[in-house]
């Protein structure tokens, strides 16, 4: 077990570091480079000036002594400064989090508390036209694209409530924010939630074919104990996995609704920080999202381990 | 003594007539804005976009500006900001501004002579200067010899000529006095004015929050006590957002004419106001390479373009024709329509013009069954790419097959220098609508914004000539001819000037809208809301 | 691993499986959703394919007297700013969507295949290498591998697709090796083995048969997810580049901006990209039951 966690340990540090240089080196094959923004946004065609930026931001110097550097602040904590704000990258990332963190734990909630209850329905009562009905919605909730659903979203209550429900000004409450994100969070959370659902569905069928729950049956437990107790706990186990995937995987669906509901979370931060070409800003931002995923796949295994004794991790 | 009392009496007229709104104006209140994109920087001197302009030109006091109550910037129509007062030698060479005292930086440092020396030694290339790094405008001040101070108070910059303009492109929404002991990295991120309003805040994504002087040196301004611009890069999401009376004010020119019908319907109290954006669109011709090495067929292309569907499509026929200049009536330099139908491919009769171009293009070899194929390059964003979709079209008229290359906004100039394109569709703006303002910055041969490094000393002598020039009259000839000859020569060659519309709620009151240039105007001192 | 023998199975089911025909029928009452969406999928493609007869307009030419048409009349679902046909535009999106579907999902599938045959069969440290770098590319979601991605190469068709098969390619690479492995040690493999078949030969002409159901359920998985990646990277502005009528471009950008004058620019294109992916994953789900009957639902 020891000798296993170490191991995993290692293996999500060896991942962070090739994500890392993977990054880098992608975003300098990324044709032109801030200074070259910089100066195009002043309309301005003198090299002279662009290599002053350069230098400036040492961009000119060996790409090795830049990857040095970037890794050195990362492992000290120091993020660089951000190369449109001048700022430091902690600085213009930190507030953004939460924010988006809301979002995704928001969107995440509405999957849950949608996909686990109609997947068991749908489970128990497979093949019947509420089994049909529900897997067709859960299919179109995987086949919509988010940002069409939130663009809807926003013509109709403009068209219906005369209202726009955009980030306009900081929330005044917890609630107000809450109520904010909860229309955007639906347009994320409605595909998750049909990937739950999907999941909770198929892992209950198995459970309900087991010969345990047979047992229980001809035990005389009545039929809806069967369902929601003994089958539902068991089929939970892989439903808990891909909650938790989803949870790092959600950034995907924020980049988009973020940019419909124009909120000032972390995601669309990232898409503009890669127009502009701010490299600080991308790479400890990817650094950030590949951080979660790998934290997060690695307390899933845990998760497994813990609540399933069957699964055991020799090597 | 009699004239002396008519000058008092006049004086006091005016006076009144000044002060008595005045009753009416209410101090306090947060005037929101929305607004477009990211500005790249807050540091005017750095940057050359209407995104940096409209929401900073407020925390900025310039020497003098064009005064701020008139639709149309002319240079008979400056007045004093900074400079209280301001006096020519004889040959007009010289020019001595005596400044205002007493005037504080946000930071409440005095404002001196020093400080305007070293804003425009900076802008002059004087590397020294660390109040800016980059500086697109600096051919605008070429003509400057020396700056000088004498005392706190007083300021002399020597021309090398006489320059008429000088004192325009001085009164310039570009043109802010900076201060000599803030460093440019502040100045791009929380800069400091002397102007009334500072930076209370700029958060990329969010918002640019400004607040009230409250030691603004005139006296019972600014009537605002905020002004908060809101970043929002979804026109779409904006327009919504005026319509529910989330903002005040629209950003600058946002509402096209295709939208404006939807806004009006939505918002019936909206004050809407159309006015030229000041950019207008034109082909960029690479003249150094095949095909368009050759002259004939620089000149099918010129003779190719018709206008009209340009303007129909994008501003439902409200665009301007004209050439570089602004044309009448809100430009001051550009020709008028009369003059206009002279000039090659501007002429009313289209077919006959395309005609011109087909003969040219068979003379050369081509015809229907054999088209010249070509690519048309534009920066990837839709007020490029939608007018290159219609040149596309268009040029197929002419027997020209064009293939629409979107190149990434940022390497646009870039490649556009390297000569790494055949035709592009271009978006020029103006900062200023004054010949040497947008001759030199786009056709001189030494200037940092000749992006296309156009080089042709014929013209460099025209531009220095017209830009000595006292009389207008005379001037404004000068200014045609130089017209002719870059579109003779295909530099260039400009399609539509654009016209949009900027709308606000009816609480906004006292705010005028420049109409020859959306770079000036938006120091927001005397707006105040009505809430 | 589920070796196809799905002829045995309509068999045990009880159906005539003698014509083409009639056992589509069959299939089509056996999973009549999978019916449905087999016939999305049919039309989609067919659109594509035939996009040049279908389309009244031409998709790119532009008409200053149309802009902003109402569907119906000469424009049946509207013209857009630029007084395109959205029709015409929608038909002949459906050629993008489908180059960058079946391009993203081949190439990606072509390159997890060789990895995933290669890493079973040859292990070792190339084994240990490959598994380490596609441990790297799957900790980044999707979109944002193909973020960057595209950004990198620049917008234009050929590099959507390579944008968005790279970071296909781990999840198929995963499925080749698994099975590769617990097929090497099968009897059959030995006997290839024992009679002197080269390694290499061996896992294309024993193995990768083998593989085939598993990875047809995942590609058919990864058509629609392409579909809606490429839409999301052209919303996005990363993808294809105008005046190319990709469908994600379509509802960036000029159509949100009308979206309260011309709301139809806004509903077509979406709804083409939904029906198409919805296509996908009901034909995907059905493919899953009959080729993988261990997941059978």
């Amino acid at each position: 077990m020891g000798a296993y966690l170490t191991r995993r340990v290692l293996l999500m540090a060896l991942t962070l570091f090739g994500m890392s240089v993977l990054i880098f080196v992608m975003l300098r094959l990324v044709p032109g480079n801030i200074a070259d923004i910089l100066v195009d946004s002043a309309g301005i065609a003198d090299p002279k000036e662009k290599a002053k930026i350069a230098r400036e931001l040492g961009l000119d110097r060996p790409i090795f002594d830049q990857y040095l550097q970037w890794i050195g602040g990362l492992v000290r904590g120091d993020l660089g400064f951000a190369y449109v704000s001048e700022r430091p990258a902690l600085e213009e990332i930190a507030p953004r989090i939460p924010i988006s963190a809301k979002l995704a734990g928001l969107a995440l909630f509405f999957s849950v508390i949608l996909g686990v209850p109609l997947g068991v329905i749908s489970a128990v009562r497979q093949n019947s036209v509420v089994d049909y009905l529900l897997r067709i919605i859960s299919l179109s909730g995987l086949s919509l694209p988010s940002f069409w659903l939130g663009l809807l979203i926003l013509m109709a209550s403009v068209q219906w409530f005369g209202m726009i429900p955009i980030y306009t000004n900081e929330p005044r409450s917890f609630i107000d924010e809450m109520l904010l994100l909860s229309i955007p969070a639906a347009a994320v959370g409605f595909r998750s939630s049909a990937l739950i659902m999907r999941l909770t569905r198929s892992s209950m069928l198995e459970v309900l074919r087991q010969d345990y729950i047979r047992t229980a049956r001809s035990k005389g437990a009545s039929q809806t104990t069967v369902n929601y107790v003994h089958a539902l706990r068991n089929a939970l186990l892989p439903v808990v996995t891909i909650i938790g995937i989803e949870a790092a995987f959600l950034v995907g669906g924020l980049i988009v609704t973020e940019t419909v509901f124009n909120i000032p979370g972390v995601a669309r931060f990232l898409v503009e920080a890669i127009l502009w070409r701010d490299y600080p800003i991308v790479q400890n931002l990817v650094m950030l999202i590949a951080f979660c995923v790998v934290v997060v796949n690695f307390l899933v295994d845990m998760a497994y381990m813990a609540l399933d004794p069957r699964i055991k991790y020799a090597d | 003594m009699r004239k002396r009392l008519a000058t008092i009496a006049g004086g006091l007229v005016a006076a009144v007539a000044l002060s008595a709104p005045a009753f009416a104006q209410k101090q306090g209140g947060t005037l929101r804005v929305s607004h477009r994109d990211n500005p790249p920087s807050a540091s005017i001197h750095e940057e050359a976009t209407i995104s940096v302009n409209m929401p900073f030109m407020g925390v900025f006091n310039n020497l003098v500006f064009f005064d701020p109550k008139e639709k149309i910037n002319s240079p008979d129509k400056i007045v004093p900001e900074l400079a209280e007062s301001w006096s020519w030698n004889d040959d007009k060479t010289k020019l001595t501004f005596k400044l205002r005292e007493g005037v504080k930086w946000h930071d409440g440092k005095p404002f001196t002579s020093k400080d305007v020396k070293c804003t425009w030694d900076a802008l002059r290339g004087d590397e020294k200067q660390e109040i800016i790094r980059k500086n697109p405008r600096k051919v605008w001040y070429k003509n400057v010899k020396e700056i000088t101070t004498n005392g706190d108070n007083e300021v002399t910059f020597t021309l090398e000529r006489q320059q008429p303009s000088f004192m325009s492109m001085l009164a310039a929404g570009y043109s802010p006095v900076y201060p000599c002991h803030v460093e440019a990295r502040v100045m791009r991120s929380k800069p400091i004015g002397t102007g009334p309003f500072k930076v209370a805040d700029f958060k990329r994504n969010e918002a640019i929050k400004l607040v009230r002087n409250p030691d603004y040196w005139r006296k019972g301004r600014p009537y605002l006590d905020a002004i908060e611009f809101k970043i929002v890069p979804n026109r779409s999401t904006r327009v919504l957002g005026f319509v529910a009376g989330e903002f005040d004010l629209t950003f600058d020119s946002d509402i096209t004419f295709p939208l404006l019908k939807d806004v009006k319907d939505q918002k019936k109290d909206a004050i809407c106001e159309a006015r030229p954006t000041n950019v207008h669109s034109n082909l960029l011709v690479n003249r150094d390479a095949p095909p368009f090495d050759n002259p004939r067929l620089r000149e099918a292309l010129v003779y190719s373009l018709d206008r009209s569907p340009f303007s129909d499509i994008l501003a439902q026929g409200n665009d301007l024709r004209g050439a570089t200049m602004l044309p009448p009536p809100a430009g001051v330099w550009g020709m008028t329509q009369d003059e206009l139908q002279k000039l090659p491919g501007f002429g009313p009769d289209i077919e006959k013009n395309r005609e011109v171009a087909r003969g040219i293009m068979k003379e050369l070899g081509y015809g229907p069954d054999k088209p010249l194929k070509i690519k048309v390059a534009t920066r990837n964003i839709a007020i490029y790419r939608d007018p290159a979709v219609i040149l596309i079209d268009q040029l197929k008229q002419i027997y020209i097959d064009g293939e629409l290359e979107p190149i990434d906004t940022t390497i646009w100039y870039n490649k556009i220098q390297q000569k790494n394109y055949q035709v592009g569709m271009n978006l020029t703006g103006a900062g200023l609508d004054d010949p040497d303002g947008v001759f030199y910055e786009n056709f001189y041969s030494t200037s940092d914004r000749n992006y296309t490094a156009y080089k042709n000393p014929e013209i460099d002598k025209m531009i220095d000539e017209q830009s000595a020039e006292t009389d207008v009259a005379k001037r404004k000839v000068l200014v045609s001819k130089i017209e002719q000859a870059l579109l003779k020569d295909a530099a260039r060659p400009p399609i539509t000037h654009g016209v949009a519309n900027t709308c606000w709620a009816p609480a906004v009151k006292n705010l005028v809208l420049q109409h020859n240039s959306i770079y000036n105007g938006w120091r927001l001192e005397d707006v105040w809301l009505d809430k | 691993m589920a070796v196809i023998d799905h002829d045995a199975a309509l068999a045990k089911a009880g159906a005539n499986v003698s014509g083409f025909w009639s056992q589509a029928g069959f299939l089509a009452r056996r999973y009549p959703l999978g019916a449905v969406g087999a016939l999305l999928v049919l039309l989609f493609v067919l659109t594509a394919l035939f996009a040049n007869f279908i389309a009244p307009h031409d998709p790119l030419s532009t008409n200053s007297r149309a802009s902003l048409a109402l569907p119906g009349g000469t424009y049946w679902l509207g013209a857009d700013f630029m007084g395109r046909d959205m029709f015409s535009r929608i038909v002949f999106g459906a050629r993008i969507s489908l180059a960058v579907a079946v391009g993203a999902t081949l190439l990606g599938g072509i390159l997890g295949v060789a990895i995933g045959l290669m890493s079973g069969f040859l292990g070792g440290w190339f084994d240990l290498a490959t598994q380490r770098l596609m441990d790297i590319m799957q900790s980044l979601p999707l979109l944002v591998m193909a973020l960057v991605m595209a950004a990198s190469l620049g917008p234009s068709l050929q590099n959507t697709i390579i944008a968005i098969a790279i970071p296909l390619v781990p999840s198929v690479a995963r499925v080749v090796r698994s099975s590769t492995l617990s097929l090497r040690e099968q009897p059959f493999v030995e006997a290839a083995r024992a009679i002197g078949m080269g390694e290499m030969r061996i896992a294309v002409r024993h193995v990768l048969p083998n593989t085939l159901a598993p990875l047809i359920v995942l590609g058919t998985a990864q058509l629609g997810s392409a579909i809606l990646t490429e839409a999301s990277l052209s919303f996005l502005g990363l993808g294809i580049p105008e005046p190319y009528p990709s469908w994600g471009r379509m509802l960036s950008e000029s159509a949100a901006e009308y979206v309260r004058t011309a709301p139809w620019l806004v509903i077509f294109p979406g709804v083409a990209i939904s029906l198409t992916v919805f296509g996908t994953n009901l034909l995907g789900d059905a493919l899953r039951d009959i080729l993988d009957p261990r997941q059978r639902t």
